[in-house]
């Protein structure tokens, strides 16, 4: 099983890094560029909400660190975009051990919405400064060769994806995680830290956040507030990952594909219907909490998920029902 | 779970399409602008622009170029207020539909994430709306404007307050932070300072902020002049704060926004003699050879397409759209526009100089405000019987300024 | 100088406070109740104030004489919609608070598509006759302006904010709104209707959020579009008041509004959302549930 699993995550990246060898479309390059960026802050987004069950509504803020960090390294200090990306991503990290040590306490709703104030102040911040260019945002030099930003965000995710993949699947990380998503006192009691598992699972998912940040803005060429520190990004990575199933590592890339693919269609070959878009995607992601109650990994797998997550909170009012044992 | 990654893979390649396109008797036309989203008021005015001008196109047989004509088709992409989804747009339009030309988006920033893409293309672009000076000071080759940019605009209105008797002697200037708005704001307090006028307190706040308890402060200085840089709906929220606070400044100044419809439907008499700046209006006196006659009969069309009255950004979408028209005909290009013809269309541009119903169209070919149309009278609009009425400069003048302002409880 | 200003600060605070109360009042009895964090907040508010703009067209009556037919018209659809949303955080799924989140969510984009579709993009006002009035009071040099139309905003919220603790305390259903909020099983054995008085209890929070729709027209703009911005505030003010605590809203609502004018008036007002979350954020570091730690 384990081995098939390999192999078909081996194919998928094959084909990932064949496509711009079939295409000469630099549409479809950007298309799948996007997609796979949204599979990346998808899946980095789930280590924390779906392996160890604290909603982080300040996604989106980390990504913009990482943007922000990189344009103004590479237009204010000249650094070259390799290491300003890198910079992105250990501010990301290190802005997460800040902000996690503090806000990790929080429980429930109240973390959740501890991160969104937080990612607003952000943003006010990023408005008021004079060296992020304030409400003007910032320009990059454009560098504009789609297969370069494709392979890089090729690598990049595949990297992302992997790691995570050794350290939540195939480590004693990965089941930590869940024993403190599961029981946070009992946890402590078998002499687990869940602080400093809880840090190290923050870090884990805004790193990745902070490094697509980079890559977006150099990629996108211009970055403001409104774009890469608004709500976008934090609500996308929370729907795609709920809709393709917690938890999990590939129900958020699945999640990410089909809900960006969706929305992308709809945009390029049904433009005259840009409002009724709004509609349908809002009625699919509804119905898909309702219908799909492990989203569409649970649908695919044909199964409920042995490791559904659970809040920090008693779920006040569900009867306990019988699990599969874990594979 | 792999099939579905392999099926989606194939809807998004398969479906790019490979167009014919040896003998297209027809210009592609791209529109790249925010129909959804935080955006989504303006960048559906700039829409109504450009579909009233390849509507007239069209029913006028197409764009004439060497006696024969040829019609327009628009190909839309919503930006969604995402600069990153302009690019994408962008991106489509240029290999995709490819298009000879594009109509461009109503925000600064989607446009500055937008021209490189297109500039990589050689697809030549004018927006009918951006009108932050960011955009002009990065030299894009291909990328146009047809509405002046804010610090060129922002200043005669206040020069215009100025000129009034009794002179202003003091003012408050403020802004939301945003681009556009920003930008605006900081015009506006230049140019007072400029003209002798104090500016007694310069805030940017932050977008949507409610500003009552600013104002209330502001009310204790007595300030002769309040000047406001910000969007539609802030705009209202300020004149009705105002109203709440029973404050009627001697002069109330914003830019484009009061001269929209829905600013005058919202406040009804309070919007009355509100001063704005602006660079068009219905009853501009102007005369085109394209299209449309004069101002007027653009305004007489727009209202019946689309029921409301037109504004300036309608006005210079449109506007736009007859740049196009006059650069290709100049250029001699028929479709489908190759490289070199795409390259001749923006020189054509560049040395475009044309009347319209819209009033001269000339972009600068240098300095700071590169592209950007430069042709424009900046106006002072006065809002006079529910519209806006020009009262300065003299040459344009309809009706002299409603100046100091009649105060909020005496309006009718 | 400085000081002069204060009074009027400090009322011009606690009046846009007491229109935050009622952005937030119905958020907070949902999630008391439901725990349920409601994305679709601010479109409720923008859906009763559009209702409130037409009726106010075709009727020509003043928008506060129709607040009761939008709370009745509101109630209904939030009673309607209720068991949709109870079907979305219980059952077999191991989160509630992020599925009731995440369907809101959804609720949210369909309604604010819908909203953009029907209403079109423009921003309108609902004119009330109470918006241009106002009276200047001067006492031994301090002063104040009191706008009418933000005045009855906030007696508005008072208001409601009475009447929902009165009904809350003293009638048979509040003492079931009260038992459910403790507990779901025990008071299902107590024998009460569970699911008639969620229904109930999310009607009334629609219908209450549609209601100050039409309020906050009067003194503002209303916009398609509107809806983000007081989902922001509601989510604030319930944050802040502890989620769930219903008394602490009007507190928290007023402490936010001072802090905003306060801020504009004394600080530099570039920073006054900056301060704002920053203040959310630290409270809630130093008082993990809300300011009076009551919060569920």
């Amino acid at each position: 099983m384990r081995r098939s699993r390999a192999l078909w995550a081996g194919i998928t990246a094959v084909v990932f890094a064949v496509i711009p060898l079939l295409t000469r479309d630099t549409f479809a390059l950007r298309v799948v560029t996007e997609a796979m960026m949204w599979i990346g802050l998808a899946v980095a987004w789930d280590v924390l909400g779906g392996y160890t069950g604290y909603l982080n509504f300040g996604h989106g803020a980390f990504f913009g660190l990482g943007a922000y960090t990189t344009a103004v390294l590479m237009m204010r200090g000249h650094w070259p975009f390799a290491l300003a990306l890198a910079a992105g991503g250990v501010l990301a990290g290190a802005a997460a051990v800040v902000a996690g040590l503090p806000t990790l306490r929080l429980k429930g709703a109240y973390f959740a919405i501890a991160t969104w104030a937080l990612a607003r102040a952000v943003q006010q911040l990023a408005l008021v400064l004079e060296f992020t260019g304030g409400p003007d945002g910032m320009r990059l030099p454009p560098f504009l060769n789609p297969q370069f930003f494709y392979y890089l965000m090729w690598a990049l995710v595949s990297v992302i994806f992997v790691v995570l993949w050794i350290l939540l699947e195939h480590s004693a990380f990965g089941l930590k995680l869940q024993a403190i998503r599961e029981d946070e006192e009992g946890a402590m009691a078998l002499g687990l830290k869940p602080t400093t598992i809880k840090i190290q699972a923050f870090v884990l998912s805004t790193v990745p956040a902070g490094i697509l940040g980079g890559v977006y803005a150099y990629w996108i060429t211009f970055i403001d507030p409104a774009s890469v520190l608004g709500d976008l990004v934090t609500d996308q990575s929370v729907v795609m990952a709920v809709f393709g199933g917690l938890g999990t590592l590939v129900g958020p890339a699945v999640g990410a594909v089909l809900i960006y693919a969706f929305k992308t269609f709809f945009w390029a070959y049904l433009s005259e219907y840009q409002v009724l878009y709004l509609i349908i995607l809002g009625t699919v992601i509804a119905l898909s909490v309702v219908f799909l109650p492990d989203g569409l990994i649970g649908l695919l797998t044909g199964r409920g998920r042995a490791e559904a997550p659970r809040s920090p909170e008693p779920a006040d009012e569900n009867p306990p029902e019988l699990r599969e044992a874990a594979p | 779970m792999r099939r579905v990654v392999a099926f989606t893979l194939c809807a998004v390649l398969g479906t790019s399409p490979a167009w014919a396109q040896a003998d297209r008797n027809y210009f592609k036309v791209g529109v790249i602008t925010s129909l959804s989203g935080d955006l989504a008021t303006g960048g559906n005015v700039t829409k109504r622009g450009y579909d009233l001008w390849a509507k007239a196109v069209n029913e006028a047989g197409g764009i004439e170029v060497n006696g024969k004509r040829y019609p327009v088709k628009l190909y839309y992409a919503d930006a969604q207020s995402e600069p990153s989804q302009g690019a994408s747009g962008a991106e489509r339009l240029a290999t995709q539909q490819e298009v000879d030309f594009v109509l461009g988006p109503y925000s600064s920033g989607v446009t500055l994430a937008v021209a490189p893409v297109l500039e990589k293309y050689k697809i030549p672009m004018i927006t009918g709306s951006a009108e932050s000076p960011l955009i002009w000071r990065q030299k894009f080759a291909y990328t146009f404007g047809t509405i002046p940019p804010v610090n060129y605009t922002g200043s005669q209105p206040v020069g215009a307050l100025a000129g009034l008797a009794p002179k202003p002697r003091t003012a408050i200037v403020l802004g939301s932070n945003d681009a556009f708005s920003k930008a605006t704001a900081e015009a506006f307090k230049t140019a007072a300072e400029a003209h002798g006028i104090k500016v007694l307190k310069f805030n940017i706040v932050p977008s949507g902020q409610d500003l009552i308890p600013l104002l209330s402060a502001a009310k204790v200085l007595r300030p002769d002049v309040i000047a406001f840089g910000g969007h539609d709906e802030e705009l209202i929220n300020l004149v009705k704060a105002l109203r709440q606070i029973n404050y009627t400044p001697k002069a109330l100044l914003m830019h484009y926004g009061v001269t929209e419809p829905a600013f005058v439907e919202a406040l009804g008499k309070d919007a009355e003699e509100v001063f704005g700046a602006s660079v068009w209006t219905p009853t501009l006196p102007t005369r085109g050879d394209l299209l449309w006659a004069d101002a007027r009969a653009y305004a007489e069309a727009a209202q019946k397409e689309y029921g409301v009255p037109a504004d300036y950004t309608q006005a210079g979408c449109s506007a736009a759209g007859i740049a196009f028209q006059a650069a290709a005909a100049r250029a001699g290009v028929t479709p489908p526009l190759d490289e070199g013809e795409k390259r001749a269309l923006r020189d054509a541009l560049e040395a475009l100089d044309i009347e319209t119903f819209y009033g001269r169209i000339d972009f600068a070919d240098r300095g700071e405000f590169y592209h950007a149309n430069t042709g424009l009278e900046a106006l002072t609009v006065q809002i006079q019987g529910r519209r806006p009425v020009i009262t300065a400069p003299a040459e344009f003048a309809e009706a002299p300024a409603r100046y100091p302002t009649t105060p909020w409880n005496d309006r009718r | 100088m400085l000081w002069q200003l204060l009074p009027q600060a400090v009322l011009d605070g606690l009046l846009i406070g007491g229109v935050y109360i009622t952005v937030a009042l119905g958020f907070s009895l949902a999630f008391g109740v439901k725990h349920i964090i409601d994305f679709a907040v601010g479109e409720w508010i923008m859906l009763g104030a559009f209702l409130g703009y037409y009726l106010q067209g075709w009727t020509g009556l003043d928008p506060l004489l129709l607040l009761p037919v939008v709370f009745a018209v509101f109630t209904a659809v939030g009673y309607a919609i209720q068991p949709v949303i109870h079907r979305a955080v219980s059952g077999r799924r191991g989160n509630p608070v992020l599925m009731g989140l995440v369907f809101t969510f959804g609720l949210m984009l369909a309604i604010r598509g819908a909203g953009l579709t029907v209403f079109g993009f423009f921003s309108h006002s609902i004119p009330s006759v109470m918006s241009a009035r106002s009276w200047f009071l001067e006492a031994g040099g301090l002063f104040v302006t009191v706008p009418a139309i933000r005045l009855v905003g906030f007696v508005y919220a008072i208001g409601i904010t009475a009447v929902l603790h009165w009904v809350l305390r003293h009638t048979d259903f509040g003492l079931a709104v009260r038992a459910l909020a403790q507990n779901r099983d025990a008071a299902g054995l107590m024998g009460i209707n569970a699911r008639r008085i969620s229904s109930w209890v999310y009607g009334i929070h629609v219908g209450v959020s549609a209601m100050t729709g039409v309020v906050i027209g009067s003194i503002f703009s209303i916009s398609a579009q509107m809806g983000g911005d007081y989902t922001i505030l509601a989510f604030f003010v319930v944050v802040l008041a502890g989620m769930g605590y219903l008394a602490g809203v009007p507190w928290a609502a007023f402490l936010l509004g001072l802090v905003q004018s306060l801020f504009l008036v004394y600080g530099n007002p570039s920073y006054t959302l900056l301060a704002v979350f920053a203040i959310l954020y630290l409270i809630l570091l130093v008082s993990p549930r809300g300011l009076f730690a009551k919060g569920v």
